[in-house]
């Protein structure tokens, strides 16, 4: 099972120098590159995020400063009616006063108030500024800020924003004001009366305060909500109302000051809390993490960019540095290879560093030794080999010169001269063909003239107690053949073959071009011999010989497969009473002498691989 | 050797193919930034009757980060007048356009025709009562009812019994389909439960106009069907010139809210203008964000104001979005 998933993996197969240092120098250059990245983009997204959140917090006490000013200015103003122009009047007496203080104070701070006006304890107007008409049955005693004054008196109130529904100044507008109220002691005609002063801040400047810290962040917000999470401001104020958007305000009012973390509607965000001094009211700013995450986008695609261009680089570098390194051994390995695959000395590579140049130069010693002793082994085979023919072919003439002599010594005892001048004329043409200016390889037909002057004399020599008949084609004269090939078979059919069969003797020398070969066989109808007696022949070369030269078909069949190779030699087969018949195989090669040189070098026309082996 | 050079090129083309399709993504992405640019053509369009709707376009854009051209119109329009805004608006960029159409078919063709373009929502009621019409998105109130909410609560205040009592109607632009509407359903209580309509005027009701309506015969009670005619119903009743007519209204302004304030309107119904703009807008920003989703038209309610009740917590809201 697991090698059925495994049988696809194939085995990887080596790498090259080249491949394995850039893969190893990209490899590590990248994981570094990689991990700086990451590294680094943490630690710039850290702190980025906590840049944005102390920049968010500065904005906020900044912003809480200002608010904390405007307040504490209405609460000025407040104390300023009330200490200055209220209580140490009397109403009933010196409204006229009351009423110019008011104006002086309203005047002054008219950009941030919407108006001032006192009430005695049961809701009736006492001053107002600026002096508008007051609306019709407003009920003043049910209002928050009047009920708020009543229930703490000690105490400054700010109201949540609302629609100033007390006077009609005829612009048909309402005003939005946050209303700052106290309960303070009045004078009037003499007496003390409890009342209440109310100071109506006009909502717009607080909303511009907002809505310009608003304008300045890029993904948060901030808004503004009292003690209760009532919202004062918020830039989706009537979303909210409305049900189209939510704020966690009541839980922001409960936390004190300082950063949170928190979950809400589906989104984590941080929350950083800023309390108004005296109001409770709570300034919050709100950064989603997804403001993080915009805020951080160009950081992220810039640290992508980096980081491709630089792997870019790298890579680049690194195959540089790779081909740099490598080239040079590249080439060695190349010249290396290149020269096995020819056949040839190669030249080899020198170059590139110290090492490589001193190894180019070990491996160009190297060959130039092989080379120098591949020759001298081929030269020393070559001689060993000519030495080894030469040997053999030396083996003969001793024999035969001898056998010869000997005959013609006899015709010329018994003063046969006639013959004996033919014998030696034949023996002339035998020691021509013989001799044939040292060459190893003739034409078939001089072989079988050879064969025919051999038999001549050796007629002479037996008196005629065999016949000859040669039956050759003559379309193989011209093809070559090893010398002295012939004279030995037949040599032996005479000796052990016709030799004592009373003229009855038989010698037929036949010759013929089969399937690409020429085969010659020397038949005789001599006494024969068994089959295992024929094999031995070629194998057996303890045999001393009983007559003739000496010289036996293993002679002849090594020297043919000296020049021709294995697959050429001699064939014996014999039947005992029957006779012998001994057949030469070689290859058809027409007699040229550039044929002759070749083969005489050991080696067949037409083919590279030298004939013999060994 | 050679495929040492081809994994090299290959490995660098990725790198590179990689590279730029990260620069690429990071200029679209800075160029998302750009918002669809929205044209809002809306007649009269200084009025304070549009103050809620505008603040509700203009917090609808900031949600949703779009950009917000309103076309300032001086007064009403004509057909060739509308188009000629908005094949201005549409050559400046915009990608869609909200419009109070100019009542007429050939309004309704003319906006067929240039819905084809870019998205077009229009605002408080459809050009005409032609069938081909309603095929364009409209967000408003449901005008219809709110006659019909405006005549049963002056039913009401008369006891439940109108039987003998003469109405007058007024109205800024009496072919205006909202007007239609609204008229057909105060008419349909009101004369259903006993009541005689004497008059019904169109018109703008300046000076020139209030001589009209001081010529007018007497009625027990006026209904004013939009905002321009409520006010200018509220100032004349203030005026006593209305022959002591109670004024009943439909319209969001301050103006109008004043005149119930000071008690010269009886009674306003006062459709949800914020609403209206942040809808609005909010569908036609769906649909530019999806191409193939069509916007839909959507109703937005109304609030039936009176004088004792016009500053609750609720009802301060409305006037909050009124004093945008």
């Amino acid at each position: 099972m697991k090698n059925k998933h495994f049988r696809y993996l194939k085995k990887p197969e080596l790498w090259g120098i080249q491949s394995t240092i850039m893969v190893v120098f990209s490899v590590i250059s990248l994981s570094i590159l990689l991990i700086l990245g990451v590294v680094m983009y943490i630690r710039f997204s850290a702190s980025a995020r906590q840049e944005i959140v102390s920049g968010t917090q500065k904005l906020m006490e900044q912003a809480g400063e200002n608010l904390e000013d405007y307040l504490v200015s209405m609460r000025r103003v407040s104390d300023s009616i009330y200490y200055n122009v209220i209580k140490e009047k009397d109403f009933s007496r010196q409204l006229q006063e009351i009423q110019q203080g008011m104006n002086l104070l309203y005047g002054a701070n008219r950009e941030n108030l919407h108006s001032v006006a006192v009430y005695n304890e049961y809701g009736s107007l006492m001053a107002a500024e600026p002096v508008v008409l007051q609306k019709e049955d407003p009920n003043i005693t049910r209002q928050g800020w009047y009920e708020k004054a009543q229930e703490e008196m000690e105490n400054m109130h700010f109201s949540t924003p609302h629609i100033q529904n007390l006077f009609d100044d005829g612009a048909l507008r309402y005003y939005w004001v946050i209303s700052l109220s106290r309960a303070v002691e009045l004078t009037d005609n003499g007496s003390s009366r409890f009342g209440v002063l109310l100071v109506d801040m006009d909502y717009s400047v607080i909303e511009r305060m907002m809505r310009k810290m608003n304008e300045s962040g890029s993904g948060q917000h901030f808004y503004l909500c009292d003690s209760n999470g009532q919202i004062i401001y918020h830039n989706r104020q009537i979303q909210i109302s409305n049900g189209i958007g939510n704020e966690n305000s009541v839980q922001a009012a409960r936390y004190k000051d300082g950063v949170y973390d928190e979950y809400f509607e589906g989104e984590h965000r941080k929350v950083i809390v800023n309390t108004i001094s005296y109001t409770g009211w709570k300034l919050v700013g709100v950064i989603p993490y997804s403001s993080f995450t915009s805020g951080l986008f160009s950081l992220r695609y810039f640290f992508g960019i980096f980081m491709l261009f630089m792997a870019m680089m790298l890579v680049l570098v690194n195959r540089i540095v790779s081909v740099r390194i490598s080239s040079p051994i590249l080439k060695l390995n190349d010249t290396v290879v290149g020269g096995y695959e020819a056949g040839e000395m190669p030249e080899i590579y020198i170059g590139g560093s110290q090492e490589i140049r001193h190894l180019g130069s070990s491996i160009q010693t190297s060959y130039e030794q092989i080379d120098r002793l591949m020759k001298e082994i081929v030269q020393e085979q070559n001689e060993r080999r000519k030495s080894e023919l030469d040997a053999l072919q030396s083996q003969i003439n001793p024999h035969f010169l001898y056998n010869t002599l000997d005959s013609i010594i006899w015709m010329v005892e018994d003063e046969k001269n006639e013959e004996a001048a033919f014998m030696i004329s034949e023996l002339a043409r035998l020691f021509r063909i013989s001799l044939s200016g040292g060459r190893t390889i003739i034409t078939v037909k001089d072989e079988l003239q050879h064969a025919k002057s051999y038999m001549n004399i050796q007629k002479i020599r037996y008196k005629n107690s065999f016949s000859v008949k040669f039956d050759v084609d003559s379309a193989i004269y011209s093809f070559c053949t090893v010398k002295l090939i012939l004279q030995p078979i037949l040599e032996n059919a005479i000796n052990y073959g016709v030799a004592g069969m009373e003229g009855a003797g038989e010698i037929q020398v036949t010759g013929r071009l089969a399937d690409g070969f020429v085969i010659l066989s020397v038949t005789d109808n001599g006494m024969g011999m068994t089959g295992e007696a024929a094999s031995l022949i070629l194998t057996d070369s303890s045999r001393k010989p009983q007559h003739g030269s000496g010289v036996g078909l293993i002679n002849v069949d090594s020297r043919i497969r000296i020049l021709f190779g294995k697959e050429y030699g001699l064939t014996v087969l014999s039947e005992p009473d029957e006779g012998t018949e001994v057949s030469i195989r070689i290859p058809a090669v027409l007699y040229t002498e550039e044929n002759r040189k070749v083969l005489e070098q050991g080696y067949l026309p037409g083919k590279e691989e030298a004939a013999y082996e060994g | 050797m050679r495929d040492n050079k081809k994994i090299f090129i290959l490995v660098e083309s990725i790198l590179a193919v990689m590279l730029i399709l990260l620069v690429v993504r990071m200029f679209l992405e800075k160029g998302g930034e750009s918002r669809y640019q929205i044209a809002v053509v809306i007649q009269n369009s200084d009025s304070s009757q549009w103050a809620s709707f505008k603040y509700g376009l203009k917090m609808a854009a900031e949600d949703r980060n779009m950009e917000l051209s309103i076309v300032s119109t001086g007064g009403t329009l004509t057909t060739e007048e509308e188009q000629e805004l908005l094949k201005a608006e549409i050559a400046r960029g915009a990608d869609a356009v909200i419009v109070q159409p100019v009542p007429g078919q050939e309004t309704g063709e003319m906006l067929r025709k240039m819905d084809k373009k870019i998205p077009i929502m229009l605002v408080v009621c459809p050009a005409s009562e032609a069938e081909e019409d309603a095929a364009l998105p409209v967000t408003g109130p449901d005008n219809y009812l709110a006659g019909k909410t405006l005549a049963e609560e002056l039913w009401k205040d008369y006891g439940k019994n109108l039987e003998g009592k003469a109405f007058g109607i007024l109205s800024e632009d009496g072919s205006s389909q909202a007007v239609v509407s609204r008229e057909q359903g105060l008419r349909e209580v009101l004369e259903d439960r006993g009541a005689e309509m004497r008059w019904s005027v169109s018109g703008s009701f300046t000076e020139e106009g209030g001589n009209i309506l001081k010529s007018l015969s007497k009625v027990d009670f006026v209904a004013a069907l939009d905002d321009r005619s409520a006010v200018a119903a509220g100032k004349y009743s203030a005026a006593n010139d209305l022959h002591g007519a109670l004024v009943y209204g439909i319209g969001n302004s301050t103006e109008a809210a004043y005149y119930l304030d000071t008690d010269v309107l009886q009674c306003l119904v006062v459709p949800d203008g914020f609403q209206m703009g942040y809808q609005s807008l909010t569908e036609l920003t769906k649909r530019l964000e999806h191409q193939f989703q069509r916007a839909k038209s959507m109703t937005v309610a109304c609030t039936v104001l009176r004088r004792e009740e016009l500053f609750t917590e609720k009802n301060q809201e409305l006037l909050f979005t009124m004093s945008q």
